[in-house]
């Protein structure tokens, strides 16, 4: 087989004393970086770009690449002990993850969060390899049309994360939506709810708003509850039984799947890929919901689809020469300047960067599995920290994380809004998560669909005579009018079986996912 | 590339302002001279790019400050400092703040122009001191290798007789870069531009997407931005906006070639804060005028698809007020002038 010389040849690269030390350092200074909340893979990368011009090409790439998809690998911890998430892609986790924490089970969260990752990772990466040329026809595929219909089939995840009140996860997703609108439009240059200020010009940092309301919020939180809650669990419960194994296998393998082929379209990527696997398989498992309370399936299938994604955006970088996301927009400037063109003519010209870099792949995602159990002890002790100094730290990384993307104060007022917002809304049983959705996907949402009307001259049915549009549309429908369709049935199987009333709706257990985070344990 | 970076600026930067500050406080006493034609500069200079990394602006402000560092042809090093937000804003207003200050430069484009005329920025052009444009590239119009559009007087045909039926990705908004680029063209060959259906994209790379999947019927974009498509046969260039041939597209006729009567250069440069002095001008001008000519810079422009195009720091002047007439006019006509 073609693929598998050239791949053998590209270990002879990767493994190469050089880039085995290069892949080492770039997932070890990703991973740590990835870690601490605020901070992601772009703050990771840029920090390692200096250092990278002055490498060898194949190298650089290697060792950028490593920071990539190491900070994602590590981009969960902080979700998960701190709820804290530095990165988009990680939200997701931050809904079940937090919550086992807060039960003790930090160490197993971040077992699951590790394996998930490293599974989807090397799915992800098989998946570059074997298929990588072939997508890019699916990568350009995807229009303004297909884009704006991918977002709502994104959005309609509104109604699985909104616990029990579904009217309330709409209120909160529209406010998210509503943010998003926030700056420069894109389609026309003009300025909307800016309100004078320049800093507000390209809209709020989704950063901002997601420490604000999650991370602080919770510390609010907790400082209202003065201490109650605070960790004594063991964490002693790093392993995973048979029973959990299998518990998880489908969500990864299903996650590593689905997000290889989110991360491929530009512009959908890790985040969309781990909301759409998340809600997935709320929906698909038999205990859905627990999702949000700490199911372990709720942090394996978002851990395994933004890896998985991650390199899957490494396919039109690669073959197309098209940034999928902000990272690895800065990922193509770099590779510009160390004088490598990507495009479609980089697998048969420089096979050795190409090959390399996937090998390199492989051994990244080992040594990040390798690098990261055995310190989950450690982390998981981070939540053994007295609330007096822990909650401190968290205010102090949110406000590093915050202050070190823009260096404004505006955006730390803006921090606290949010925190301030978080709160209020916990406090009157609205849920973070839908907000949270509304604000990563709405913009894009708003864009595709102006972009899609400017092109049809304002047609609407280019939404649905496009065969990809419609059958997403169409996907999005139908799971936003199957809890409708359950509830029906179930309403009726309860007037049947007056005992079986838990359904849905009025379960005072389902009120969003970090409300009953605080349940008190013995 | 983006043109629109990512907003975050990293940790790098951090520790870059960190150095500056340090060594702000050890050089802090002493007063520049500015009398006489030997000014140097006395601490590390805040070299500043307007954007996030990664972007054009970023790239350029790390390439010159290698080669100028390298080439020891500034005394004291150049520290790059990310101040991304507004499209440019962010960082104008910066250094805005500074005025007369010699140890602040920050690269430069023609939305330096473009975006204040469109009204999104405290500061314009006049606001700064020019001290040296360093090269240019052209835009490329271009369509998939199947379309019938074989050369831009095609596109620019039916452009005139049905504009409704063509859509052109561009991967700035409206009102910038490529916009200008292709309005000024379009109305240059007889159409009407305010009724070309320009769709703006974030960045020539998804602008590329839409057109490489159909979903658009030619784009506009940077000529290093579309040469490997070029190059694989994906797309077709009809042309390129600049007087002469670029050396990044030989084959690709200008639109001067093709009876088309305009031009349009991204252009990149150098400014400071306003009001220096004649010498502390000439210091850096005479620099970039050194930096040009180093194998280093000619290595880095050839890589990054850059033409050399310098200008010294009066001609670059006269050449922005002539731009900034030029941008207005177009912008004027296609209804975004603000």
């Amino acid at each position: 087989m073609d693929a598998f010389s050239h791949l053998m040849g590209g270990f002879g690269v990767a493994l190469s004393p050089q880039n085995l030390l290069f892949v080492f350092l770039g997932v070890l200074i990703g991973t740590v970086i990835g870690m601490l909340p605020g901070l992601g893979p772009i703050s990771a990368i840029s920090l390692m770009i200096p250092v990278a011009f002055t490498m060898d090409p194949v190298s650089a790439i290697i060792m950028l690449s490593g920071v990539y998809y190491g900070a994602i690998f590590g981009g969960s911890t902080s979700s998960i002990l701190l709820n804290a998430p530095g990165v988009a892609g990680t939200v997701a986790t931050s809904f079940d993850g937090y919550p086992l924490a807060r039960k003790g089970q930090a160490g197993k969260a971040l077992s699951i969060a590790a394996i998930a990752s490293f599974i989807g990772g090397t799915v992800g990466v098989i998946g570059l390899m074997l298929v990588a040329p072939s997508l890019s026809s699916l990568t350009v595929s995807f229009g303004p049309a297909e884009y704006f219909a991918l977002m709502v089939l994104g959005l309609t995840a509104v109604v699985s994360l909104s616990g029990g009140n579904v009217t309330k996860g709409l209120i909160s997703g529209t406010v998210g939506v509503m943010i998003a609108l926030v700056g420069i439009d894109s389609q026309t240059s003009v300025l909307r709810f800016t309100f004078g200020h320049e800093e507000l010009y390209e809209g709020v940092e989704f950063l901002i708003v997601a420490l604000g309301v999650f991370a602080l919020a919770e510390v609010f939180a907790m400082l209202t509850r003065r201490g109650q809650g605070a960790q004594t669990g063991a964490i002693s419960s790093l392993r995973l039984n048979k029973r959990e194994v299998k518990e998880i296998s489908g969500p990864t393998g299903r996650g590593s799947v689905l997000g290889f082929f989110v991360g491929v379209l530009p512009g959908a990527g890790a985040t969309v890929a781990s909301f759409l696997s998340y809600s997935l398989e709320k929906r698909l498992a038999k205990d859905g919901k627990t999702f949000g309370k700490g199911n372990i399936k709720g942090v394996a299938a978002p851990e395994s689809a933004n890896n998985s994604a991650a390199v899957g955006s490494f396919v039109p970088l690669m073959t197309l020469g098209v940034p999928g996301s902000g990272t690895t927009a800065v990922l193509l400037g770099a590779l510009l300047v160390l004088g490598v063109q990507p495009g479609p003519l980089l697998m048969t010209e420089q096979p050795d960067m190409f090959w390399g870099v996937v090998a390199s792949m492989y051994i990244g995602n080992v040594v990040l599995l390798i690098l990261n159990l055995p310190l989950i002890p450690l982390f998981a002790k981070v939540l053994k920290t007295p609330q007096a100094l822990l909650l401190p730290l968290v205010v102090v990384f949110c406000v590093v994380g915050v202050y070190g993307q823009s260096f404004s104060t505006f955006d730390l007022w803006l921090l606290i809004g949010f925190g301030v917002l978080g709160f209020l809304m916990r406090a009157n049983d609205f849920p973070a998560a839908p907000l949270i959705l509304g604000v990563i996907l709405g913009g894009l949402m708003e864009k595709s669909m102006r972009q899609a009307l400017l092109i049809s001259s304002g047609d609407l049915s280019t939404f649905v005579t496009k065969p990809i549009s419609a059958v997403l549309l169409a996907l999005a429908a139908v799971s936003l009018l199957a809890p409708v369709f359950g509830q029906l049935r179930r309403r009726r199987r309860g007037r049947a079986l007056p005992q079986d009333d838990g359904a849905g709706q009025d379960d005072p257990d389902e009120q969003g996912a970090k409300v009953d985070a605080n349940v008190t344990r013995p | 590339m983006s043109r629109s970076g990512p907003r975050a600026v990293r940790a790098a930067v951090a520790v870059g302002s960190a150095a500056v500050l340090l060594a702000a406080c050890g050089g802090g006493g002493q007063q520049d001279a500015a009398s006489g034609g030997d000014w140097k500069p006395t601490k590390p200079i805040e070299y500043v790019a307007p954007a996030g990394t990664g972007g054009g602006w970023d790239t350029l402000a790390r390439t010159t400050a290698r080669v100028l560092d390298e080439s020891n042809l500034v005394d004291r090093p150049l520290r790059v400092v990310n101040k991304p937000g507004a499209g440019g804003a962010i960082g104008w207003s910066y250094v805005a703040k500074h005025q007369k200050d010699p140890h602040k430069l920050f690269v430069t484009s023609p939305p330096i122009l473009l975006v204040p005329l469109a009204g999104a920025s405290g500061q314009t052009y006049e606001d700064f001191t020019p001290i040296a444009r360093l090269n240019s590239e052209p835009l490329a119009y271009v369509v998939k290798a199947n379309s019938p559009y074989k050369t831009f007087g095609d596109l620019a045909k039916k452009l005139k007789a049905s504009p409704k039926d063509v859509s052109v990705a561009g991967g700035s908004g409206p009102g910038s870069l490529d916009h200008v680029g292709l309005a000024g063209a379009v109305q240059a060959a007889g159409a009407d531009a305010s009724k070309v259906k320009y769709v703006p994209f974030d960045g020539g790379g998804e602008a590329l997407t839409s057109l490489l999947g159909g979903h658009a019927d030619a784009a506009v974009a940077g000529a290093s931005e579309v040469q490997p498509l070029v190059r694989s046969g994906d797309l077709r260039v009809l042309a390129v906006s600049s007087k002469e041939r670029s050396p990044i597209l030989p084959e690709t006729p200008s639109l001067t070639e093709t009876g088309v009567d305009y031009a349009f250069d991204i252009w990149r440069g150098v400014m400071a804060p306003k009001d220096l002095s004649e010498s502390q001008i000439a210091y850096y001008e005479k620099a970039y005028a050194e930096m040009v000519k180093q194998d280093s810079w000619k290595k880095a422009s050839e890589k990054l698809g850059w033409t050399d195009a310098f200008m010294g720091s009066k001609e670059f002047g006269t050449f922005l007020d002539e731009q900034n007439k030029e941008y207005s006019e177009v912008l004027t006509s296609v209804g975004l002038k603000k």
